[in-house]
């Protein structure tokens, strides 16, 4: 990073942190530090929504995916607008009428104390692992991009998440997220600008996009339905809406975000807010990756892009001379493709297109080819230890290739985003802590400045809590899949309990219980077991939850019968 | 959920049904664009 682009990240997050401190003084009860007095305007409450998120991996990890696997992967939120609209039209009058500060309060109205606190101590495991997993995972790969002390990003994110959170509370989470969104999006943009903008002179923008299009990188659509498949479009609508409801309606990390406003109607204008722009921006971020793919035909890309292990590889000479030679070869014959491929198009002529398209397949497929005997080779030298770069795709083209400005801006995108999505997360967790679990079971009558005191504690707590959990985020692969994957595992079971209290009002306390526990244990067997994908089993798990719980609702009914008789 | 449930209102289209309806609208139109797109560049 050269000069430039330390004012820019430095003077970005100071601004952010001192706004969202300002904005917040005077959150002194309860009240205002959980929900910020439930007095926030729809648009900041919606912009609070999508920028938690919108975590750091969305930037980092879903450019990477598209780079990778294509532009399919925005199927997954195909169901977010009508988990949307199911829970503005459900659980929004439900929560705010309840007048609770977490969700799992409204599970004690409805069922009873063991269920609320069962479903807390669910969502504190999913949550404070997942928390963990996306601080340290980002503060690790920033740490290898810039060359920096290890921990150093996870520090400096998750201290100053950690001041902003504690002193302000959910306000303090509100009003910084506003900012960050905003950054979000102009780094955004402007890595897209400046891609094309790098593109050599007679390479347009539309030539790039067909050069992403003829490696098959702009699917986004994909209607064959597979079990197995993670991204296609039934898994993404009827999946993906499992996991969208499970998300927004279960999670405290996001009611509480939509608790935080004025009314009914303005918590409601958020979530519609989120179903319109979520699919978009999406869109947008895996359109980066496609395009940075692209970029690659007309610049060399490194081999691998992690430079631990190139460096590795790159030791073992005889064994890396030939394979860097066949990809440097590769990567001539594929960029020769492209440029067939950009002169058919322009050409308009349909057979050469044809031939132009085969020619870049068979190049593609020996560049790939190329670049996975470097990657077995990583894999040999590293014990067979898996390897998977495809975090490092977007942070590298940044790094080498954008100009000074350009590059601190989105590093304070990527910082924003992280410290976004950890702030709301310790928020809420320092809540479910204080009020479903230390003020509801270990000390019920305490003066309010008690549990203010207790909650601030709480949320220092936290955020410590992931900056330790950090080392869980090395190596697992694309992270926005582990993140989903893990959220997953547990958010069948509370969207199952969920759906219970809303609609079925004859389902008691116990049966309520057991069926969170039939289904988690379901969604479990289901990971260890088959091969199904992680969409599915939020889909499981809450028909699981209800199957039994219906079940045993029949069986306590049958023996209350019996007593009468 | 077509109508009002007795709630505020929403500031535009009147009901939350019809918002609701616009929302998912908007859905199928990005779906239908993301299809064209995709075709357009088809390899």
């Amino acid at each position: 990073m050269r000069p430039l682009d330390w004012y820019v990240l430095i003077g970005t997050l100071l601004f952010v942190v001192l706004y969202g401190m300002w904005r917040s003084r005077g959150s002194r009860s309860m009240n205002q530090y959980v929900l910020a007095g439930k007095t926030m305007p729809w648009w900041a409450v919606a912009f609070s929504i999508m920028a938690t998120q919108a975590s750091a991996i969305t930037f980092i990890s879903t450019t990477g995916q598209a780079y990778v696997d294509g532009m399919r992967f925005v199927q997954v939120y195909f169901g977010l607008p009508l988990a949307m609209v199911i829970l503005s039209a459900t659980a929004v009058p439900i929560f705010h009428r309840a007048k609770v500060y977490t969700a799992y309060e409204y599970l004690e109205q409805r069922f009873d104390a063991r269920t609320r606190a069962l479903v807390s101590v669910i969502f504190l495991i999913q949550r404070g692992l997942s928390n963990g997993i996306a601080l340290c995972a980002t503060g690790i790969v920033l740490t290898l991009i810039l060359g920096w002390p290890d921990h150093i990003a996870i520090l400096i994110m998750g201290s100053l998440a950690i001041l902003y959170t504690t002193t302000g509370g959910a306000k303090a989470v509100t009003w910084t997220e506003f900012p960050q969104l905003i950054i979000m999006m102009l780094g955004l943009v402007a890595a897209l600008a400046t891609a094309v903008w790098l593109f050599p002179g007679d390479v347009s923008f539309l030539d790039a996009v067909a050069v992403a299009g003829a490696a098959g990188k702009l699917k986004s659509v994909v209607f064959s339905f597979d079990w197995n498949d993670r991204y296609n479009f039934w898994s993404g609508l009827l999946g993906g809406m499992f996991l969208a409801l499970a998300y927004f309606g279960c999670d405290q990390s996001q009611v509480q975000r939509y608790l935080t406003g004025k009314s009914i109607a303005q918590s409601r204008l958020s979530l519609m807010f989120n179903g319109v722009a979520k699919v978009p921006m999406q869109f947008l971020i895996l359109f980066i990756g496609a395009i940075v793919f692209a970029f690659y035909h007309f610049e060399p890309p490194p081999l691998l892009f992690q430079r631990a292990d190139l460096a590795r590889i790159q030791a073992a000479k005889a064994e890396y001379t030939p394979v860097a030679e066949r990809y440097d070869a590769a990567f001539v014959e594929r960029r020769q493709a492209a440029r067939e491929i950009i002169d058919a198009r322009r050409q308009g002529d349909p057979e050469a297109r044809a031939r132009g398209a085969e020619r870049y397949r068979r190049a593609q497929g020996d560049f790939e080819a190329a670049r996975g005997e470097a990657i077995a080779l990583t894999r040999k030298i590293n014990g067979g230890r898996d390897y998977n770069d495809a975090n490092y795709i977007f942070l590298t083209f940044v790094t080498r290739y954008l100009p000074a400005g350009v590059v601190g801006l989105i590093m304070a995108a990527i910082f924003g985003a992280a410290m976004s999505t950890i702030s709301s997360e310790i928020n809420s967790l320092a809540t479910v802590t204080v009020i479903d679990l230390y003020q509801r079971h270990f000390k019920k009558d305490a003066p309010e400045g008690h549990y203010l005191k207790v909650a601030k504690w709480a949320t220092v707590f936290w955020g410590a809590w992931a900056m330790v959990t950090a080392e869980l985020g090395k190596n697992l692969g694309a992270l926005i899949e582990v993140v989903n994957i893990v959220g997953s595992l547990f958010y069948g079971g509370l969207l199952g309990v969920f759906v219970l209290a809303f609609f079925f009002q004859r389902v008691g306390g116990t049966a309520a219980f057991l069926g969170v526990i039939a289904g988690e244990a379901a969604i479990f067997a289901t990971a260890g077991l088959t091969k199904v994908s992680f969409l599915w089993y939020n889909v499981i798990g809450c028909l699981v939850v209800i199957g039994t719980a219906l079940a045993v609702s029949v069986v306590e009914n049958r023996l209350r019968w019996g007593k009468a008789a | 959920m077509a109508g009002n449930d007795g709630l505020e209102p929403p500031p535009l289209l009147g009901k939350w049904g019809r918002v609701y309806t616009a929302v998912l609208g908007w859905l199928a139109a990005l779906i239908v664009l993301f299809l064209l797109f995709q075709r357009e560049f088809a390899p």
